[in-house]
């Protein structure tokens, strides 16, 4: 274990020395460490979207630095190839990013500019395909064309995925996807982090989402890191989210409406089980024991 | 290299500054009458010392719309090319046609005289201008405005049953979306460079190859026009739009006191442009 991403005091601004030009990162400071699931949050023109395309050396850094796995992004005999591969980024709505006519072609397309030998490009679409949810026997000789929304963007992510990243950030990835879609992405996306030992990194505008995917949340504002921390510290503390106008998800919400009735709960208790136990411990008298998480 | 993927910067068609000076407040009608009548005066003026003064008067122009002539400049460096080739060109096979003056050097088919180097000179000097003055009044008017004021300009073609209205939408929607699909590319091409794509490696006369390169980007580029296409059509047809109905307009242009001076002092300068017989 240790540090994947580290940036220090990045700051960059879109149409430099033009009038029309607009800083939007001024002096983020951050570290990700390996294995972890990070969510960046904040309202749009934030610096979000810019602040993560540093990490696959879309942008190079301005001032500033941004290391990614040791290797300094400003070095200007950076292997930028190497880099995309270690570090995978999936852009918003990244559906439209699809131009072969079948699935499977797709797919291979990263790994076939890596030069793989066919057989490894077959393995790996394969892998890719499953871990987004796509069966390869069924969906690789689909054309893209005919699939639904849903499948179009597992079909983008199994192409990002075919790189096989040690990193994977993804742009919110659930935007525009149906309730069902999105729980089942989201699984997907844990599983990467859990299971496959990914880094993840992801910006989201949905609480709910953060909450249970995230270990540490960043709050960006301005182009600056303004609050990071663990759910429970970022939202179980009501000064940060109203300072920086942060939603907050639902059953923090509840808690915080309970509190301010002047039941003593633990605001903190963000996940939907812990909540439940909260809401469940004021409703019994003291002393006696619920069984397991109720409701 | 920061900037491999910035598109948006180096595209100037339809780019506004507003800097809501005296130019950007002129009536657009009166702004596209003026400058057309300015760019005729200059490509008749051939003397040395016209030219000068309307170079002069163009960069005045952006002082006076308070753009930096950094702007013009950058809209004449993709020109360079064409103005150097024109000019050699010329130098080299205009002897003939231009014969006046003192013959500098005369090499068989090759003759350079004293008039056919004034012509080379000028006519660098008249590119220069009329990109300059179109791009004050590219930068200094609004898409919107243009084409309104392109409309009204048009009218009175619509009784020789020339379709003016639906000219000026067509302009309107397709200089509107030049910027819209510059930020879909960049995105794009972002996109595909995250999967491992790459963009104009290999040398030019791999032209087989770099278009295959190119493929990620236009396939994709071309269903998104399509989609925002037909979005645009349902948008419309939601709003009611009927081909060739008679409409009203949010903002009416009034051509103002101030409207008329402006003018009537580039008519009289370009005039003057015209006829004073300049000594160079």
């Amino acid at each position: 274990m240790g540090t994947v991403i580290e940036v220090e005091d990045l700051r960059y601004t879109y149409m430099e020395n033009t009038p029309l030009a607009h800083q939007a990162l001024a002096g983020v400071q951050l570290s990700v460490e390996e294995g972890e699931c990070v969510a960046i949050i904040g309202h749009t023109g934030s610096g979000k979207s810019t602040l993560i395309q540093h990490f696959n050396g879309l942008l190079r850094p301005q001032q500033g630095r941004v290391r990614v796995d040791g290797q300094d992004l400003s070095d200007p005999g950076l292997d930028l190839k190497g880099l995309r591969r270690k570090v995978g980024l999936v852009f918003q709505n990244p559906e439209d990013q699809l131009f072969e006519k079948w699935v499977g072609d797709d797919v291979a397309f990263g790994p076939l500019k890596m030069g793989l030998p066919l057989k490894e490009v077959r393995d790996r679409v394969r892998w890719a395909m499953e871990m987004a949810g796509l069966s390869f026997e069924a969906m690789k000789d689909r054309p893209t064309y005919a699939l639904s929304g849903g499948q179009k963007r597992k079909v983008a992510l199994a192409g990002v995925l075919a790189l096989r990243p040690k990193v994977l950030v993804l742009d919110e990835p659930t935007a525009g996807l149906d309730p069902r879609s999105r729980k089942e992405l989201l699984g997907r996306i844990e599983g990467f982090n859990r299971r496959e030992k990914m880094t993840v990194i992801f910006v989201s505008h949905n609480m709910e989402e953060v909450a249970c995917l995230a270990d540490r949340i960043f709050v960006m504002a301005a182009g600056q890191i303004v609050a990071q921390g663990t759910p429970r510290e970022i939202f179980g503390s009501r000064e940060v989210l109203l300072q920086h106008r942060i939603g907050a998800p639902e059953t923090v919400e509840i808690l915080y409406r309970i509190q301010g009735l002047g039941y003593p709960v633990d605001v903190g208790a963000y996940e939907l089980d812990s909540a439940a136990a909260e809401i469940v411990s004021i409703l019994r008298p003291q002393g006696v024991k619920s069984h397991g998480p109720g409701i | 290299m920061a900037r491999e993927f910035e598109l948006t910067r180096n595209i100037t068609v339809g780019q506004y500054l507003p800097t809501g000076s005296f130019v950007h407040r002129l009536d657009p009608r009166i702004k596209l009458l003026a400058c057309g009548i300015l760019i005729l005066a200059i490509a008749f003026c051939n003397s040395y010392g016209g030219n000068l003064i309307v170079l002069a008067f163009s960069c005045l122009l952006f002082r006076l719309s308070r753009i930096p002539l950094r702007y013009g400049l950058s809209g004449v460096k993709p020109a360079i090319p064409f103005i150097v080739i024109l000019a050699v060109l010329q130098l080299l096979f205009y002897g003939d046609i231009a014969s006046g003056g003192r013959v500098y050097l005369e090499y068989g088919l090759i003759v350079i005289t004293s008039d056919s180097l004034r012509l080379v000179i000028v006519s660098a000097l008249r590119f220069i201008e009329i990109i300059f003055v179109s791009s004050v009044l590219t930068l200094s008017t609004s898409t919107t405005q243009l084409t309104h004021g392109m409309e009204s300009l048009l009218k009175p073609l619509g009784y020789l049953k020339f379709p003016v209205h639906e000219f000026s939408l067509i302009m309107t929607i397709a200089l509107r979306f030049v910027p819209t699909f510059a930020m879909e590319m960049e995105k794009m091409i972002k996109a595909q460079a995250s999967r491992g794509a790459e963009f104009g490696t290999g040398s030019w006369w791999h032209i087989f190859r770099r278009t295959k390169e190119m493929l990620p980007i236009i396939v994709p580029l071309f269903r998104v026009a399509m989609e925002r296409a037909e979005d645009l059509i349902l948008a419309m047809e939601a709003r009611c739009y009927t081909p060739g109905g008679t409409r009203s307009r949010f903002r009416t242009y009034q051509t103002t006191f101030r409207d008329g001076l402006t003018l009537l002092f580039i008519l009289c300068f370009s005039l003057l442009l015209w006829m004073y017989p300049f000594p160079y």
